[in-house]
């Protein structure tokens, strides 16, 4: 991981402190436009340490973020979950009159349980969680969810498929699996985001020859490269997507046409990816076309006659450690909020002008502050699900101006059903293979686009499999072994919604066990209700 | 008073209805006016025109050197020889001779050209009409025509596509692809062994259970939800779900269009277009053949040839091609000059020229559209844009081509923005 100094780069220091001073001058003087008196002679080329393997870039990069700026004032920033509730509420103005009520235990450690986890907690769990009467039950709650193993699986399978989901990657070329691992591994363990992004930006994938179709695909950071198809082109528009929300891919080919990114400066990013020199194919004539030099997005400039290596780290290092590239730090806030509140700030991948952003004031301070905090992932949740706004009933809101009054309800990813129906019934892998598959969606769309599809419908209503479990479930015999109709219910809505019914529920629920014949018929009736309803599928 | 909430409502810029407004009017109760049962009236009878259209598409996209355009003899016309077809004066490349036998029905466009020569962008090009710019989703042209000339209360799907494909982008769930994988059985999950009783009660109940939820604050998601339920519902029990199976063809049919994947999907396209379903879309995979072309092509050809004569033939002996729009295409066409990659040669992508074919709905069969010249580098007569591709396909649909679409931030958009009806193609 980023460490101060290691024993190999005290062998040679010259050299390192040479590079890192190059850099880092780069990096903090981007804006001022100071003339160069060298600029006619050509410089000589770098003479650097091989930048080969993954900890040597590791360690340079370690080195420019110890310079950060901001890092250092980041011990001495606070920014707490109040602090945020504060300033949307002030963000917000006459709106947050209109914000609804906060929510019950019941309702949050469902939310929480499913936000961090992708998984229902179970009946006992709930039922103490109820009765605890310690007032940080919530936050303490929240920290146990953390720690995981299905944290860091549910997140890494999010990341995995935002990377995967359009990539047109030959599927023998790549292997999202490692990729999921490794981001599994990098959750659990708590790595920082910007090492995170860092090791799959500045990841160099060489083909093993001895393995036909091998790239080292398993090693996972190489995965995202893959992804791109190793294409220059693609890993600018998919990198200022993922790791900085812009969407510049239409750049490709033409100045965008609502935002100030112009054509050249896609190229330019494209060029910095680009092992070799790069040429920008002409609009009117594709047999022409003109060298472009790299350049990274807000005009920082790599040192001339870097190897491609070195370059990618460098890349690494301008979209990370630049501070006045605050889109890298905003877009994970970004999608992080989006994926706990159920809007973004801005549309996660898309990002047009930066003045369509809502509230932008808040996202911004979130950002820096997730800077100042080490880019720690854990650190975004923790503020966010504190807070008022995570903790409010949920709405379905029309207008912009009613954004974060409320949590809007938001339709649970595949993965989290399939959980939901395996904590129903138990685990059945091809059943789990057919959910993947009918409940896809795009990770990057808002939750208002998404839509459902009568597939869905019609395996949660007939799949064959999925019918027999029910009626042959535990569940089920746990649920018929209850004499009291009262209880059945109760427990029923425990296990498959995760809280205790309504009353109206409580009283229709019993009704229908009393007025049916077979009470066996009948316990199954209210089980396929129940895993048929919009709230199964939704967080609530 | 109500007649003005329901000229709001029913009636936009351009006085023309729309059915989202429709079924917010019924949502006011609103339905059995007058207005409203006009309205209903000519749209009842604009489905009663039956058109419907039939895409088998050539994913990876076909070169047209080895399809309707050979070169033989050219330096860039590699091993494909060219035959004869029904149609005097009109040759193709020798993997086709069962197309070639009803050529008569058919009208090739041999001068398209296009924009996109990636294949995600030139399949949304060639699927929606527009160029993949901005976020903006275009609908699958499918998904246009069911919401044109389909039957909002159908109890089966409008557009269904065996293969995926695109999605219906802003236009919503409403017209959305059905997609099945294997041609010839029931699509997944249809049938329950819970009785029809049995059924009604869980549906009854699981709608009160719905309502608590709505109030709770998932209107939309609840709204949606209970849409898709009642659609799965009447698709369950729909005498017309036996389209999607052989019930009642014969084994000699089942061979006419050939025992294999894409002909028992055009088999099950004709059956579903019969059933009353206005678009349905046929996928072929492997056309991108970069290497090994010419194997390749004796191997892909062989398929698409006999299922694709086949429904000409068949749509047209049951009276069905004179309403039925059938188009086969791919993204774009690929280089003229052969590659030197290994193993064998192949084609790269190309997208300056490339052709295609249609037949049926109103076109005039037997003639061949724009002209390359010898070693088929350029036009040399007639270039066909993507939009006059899309001009043509509205007016064998009778679909307005300049008609507004409303994207979810209620920006209007054409349908198809610009191009004419390709000069000669409807006779």
């Amino acid at each position: 991981m980023l460490q101060r100094g290691s024993s190999s780069l005290r062998k040679r220091p010259h050299q390192w402190i040479t590079l890192v001073a190059l850099i880092c001058l780069t990096l903090l003087a981007t804006s001022s436009a100071a003339p160069r008196k060298n600029t006619k002679k050509k410089l000589p080329p770098l003479n650097l340490p091989p930048l080969k393997t993954q900890e040597q870039k590791m360690q340079l990069l370690g080195y420019i973020r110890q310079n950060m700026p901001t890092l250092r004032q980041g011990s001495r920033v606070s920014f707490s979950s109040q602090d945020l509730d504060k300033a949307l509420a002030l963000e917000l103005g006459d709106t947050a009159s209109q914000a609804a009520p906060l929510i019950d235990d019941e309702t949050f450690i469902r939310r929480a349980s499913l936000d961090l986890t992708g998984t229902l907690p179970s009946a006992e769990k709930i039922k103490t969680f109820v009765a605890d009467q310690n007032s940080n039950k919530r936050s303490d709650y929240i920290d146990e969810l953390l720690e995981t193993e299905a944290y860091a699986r549910k997140w890494a399978r999010y990341w995995t498929s935002v990377i995967f989901y359009e990539s047109e990657a030959n599927k023998r070329r790549v292997n999202p699996e490692a990729l999921e691992d490794w981001l599994a591994e990098q959750f659990r363990k708590g790595a920082p985001w910007d090492y995170i992004t860092v090791m799959l930006i500045s990841a160099t994938p060489e083909r093993n020859k001895k393995k036909k179709n091998d790239y080292g695909q398993d090693y996972g950071p190489n995965n995202f490269v893959l992804a791109c198809e190793n294409k220059s082109t693609e890993l600018a528009s998919e990198t200022a997507r993922i790791f900085m929300g812009i969407s510049i891919q239409c750049a490709e080919c033409h100045d965008h046409p609502f935002d100030n990114w112009k054509r050249i400066q896609f190229h330019e990013l494209a060029a910095f990816f680009h092992p070799y020199t790069y040429k920008m194919p002409s609009q009117e004539d594709p047999t022409v076309s003109t060298v472009v030099k790299p350049r990274f997005l807000l005009g920082e400039k790599p040192y001339e006659n870097m190897k491609s290596d070195a370059r990618r780290v460098s890349i690494a290092a301008y979209l990370a450690y630049n501070p006045q590239n605050y889109w890298f730090a905003r877009s994970y806030v970004n999608r992080i909020w989006s994926e706990l509140i159920g809007d973004g700030f801005y549309d996660v991948d898309s990002l047009g002008p930066d003045g369509d952003v809502v509230h932008k004031p808040i996202v911004n301070r979130i950002a820096a502050n997730f800077r100042y905090k080490d880019f720690d992932p854990k650190w975004v949740f923790r503020l966010i699900m504190n807070s008022q706004v995570y903790q409010r009933e949920m709405r379905t809101m029309d207008s912009p101006s009613e954004l974060f009054t409320a949590i809007r309800p938001a339709r649970l990813r595949p993965d989290v059903v399939a959980n939901s129906v395996a904590h129903v019934i138990g685990e059945y892998p091809q059943l789990r293979k057919e959910i993947d598959t009918v409940f896809d969606m795009n990770p990057s769309l808002p939750q208002s686009t998404l839509e459902g599809s009568i597939q869905q419908a019609l395996l949660l209503m007939n799949q064959r499999e999925l019918q027999q479990a029910l009626s042959q479930s535990e569940l089920k015999q746990k649920l018929l072994g209850i004499r009291s109709n009262e209880e059945l219910v109760q427990s029923l809505y425990l296990n498959v919604l995760a809280r205790n019914p309504t009353p109206d529920e409580l009283q229709r629920n019993v009704s229908y066990l009393q007025s049916s014949e077979k009470r066996d018929e009948a316990v199954e009736d209210l089980l396929w209700v129940l895993v048929n309803c919009t709230e199964f599928r939704t967080k609530r | 008073m109500q007649s003005d909430a329901l000229l709001h409502l029913n009636l936009n810029r351009r006085g023309q209805f729309t059915r989202r407004n429709f079924l917010q009017a019924a949502a006011l109760g609103v339905a059995g006016s007058p207005l409203l049962s006009q309205i209903q009236l000519n749209a009842a009878e604009m489905k009663k025109q039956g058109r419907a259209c039939i895409l088998l598409w050539l994913a990876g996209a076909p070169s047209q050197l080895e399809t309707w355009d050979p070169k033989p003899g050219s330096p860039n016309g590699g091993e494909t020889k060219k035959i004869q077809t029904q149609t005097p004066g009109i040759e193709i490349a020798h993997y086709w001779p069962k197309i070639a036998s009803v050529m008569n029905d058919i009208a090739l466009i041999r001068s398209m050209t296009g924009k996109e020569a990636a294949h995600e962008r030139g399949t949304y090009h060639l699927h929606t009409g527009h160029r993949m710019l901005g976020i903006e989703k275009f609908p699958h042209f499918g998904s246009v025509v069911a919401r044109e000339l389909g039957d909002p209360n159908s109890d089966i799907p409008n557009f269904v596509s065996i293969g995926q494909t695109l999605s219906s982008g802003f236009l919503g769930v409403q017209v959305a692809p059905f997609i099945i994988d294997r041609p010839g059985q029931l699509p997944d999950n249809v049938t329950s062994d819970a009785s029809a009783a049995r059924q009604r009660r869980r549906l009854a109940l699981l709608s009160q259970q719905e309502r608590d939820f709505a109030r709770a604050g998932a209107e939309v998601l609840v709204q949606e939800q209970s849409k898709l339920y009642q659609k799965a519902s009447m698709m369950m029990t729909s005498p017309r779900l036996k389209a999607f199976e052989f019930d009642g063809e014969s084994e000699d049919m089942q061979t006419a269009y050939g025992k294999n994947q894409l002909g028992q999907g055009l088999l099950v396209a004709r059956r579903l277009v019969e059933a009353g379903v206005p678009f349905v879309e046929v996928r072929s995979n492997g056309w991108d053949m970069h290497s090994s072309i010419f194997r390749n092509m004796e191997r892909r050809a062989a398929d698409v040839d006999q299922g694709l004569s086949q429904l000409l033939t068949d749509l047209k002996s049951r009276g069905l091609l004179e309403k039925t729009l059938v188009l086969c295409m791919g993204e774009f066409g690929r280089t003229p000059k052969i590659n030197a990659r290994p193993p064998a040669p192949g084609r790269d992508h190309w997208v300056r020229n490339f052709n295609l074919l249609m037949a049926g709905a109103g076109i005039k069969g037997g003639q061949a559209i724009g002209k390359t010249d010898e070693n088929g580098q350029e036009i040399t007569d007639n270039p066909v844009q993507v939009e006059d591709l899309f001009q043509s396909m509205c007016k064998a649909m009778g679909i307005n081509a300049d008609m507004e679409l409303h994207t979810p931030i209620g920006r209007p958009v054409r349908l198809v923005d610009g191009g004419a009806v390709i000069k000669g193609l409807f006779g």
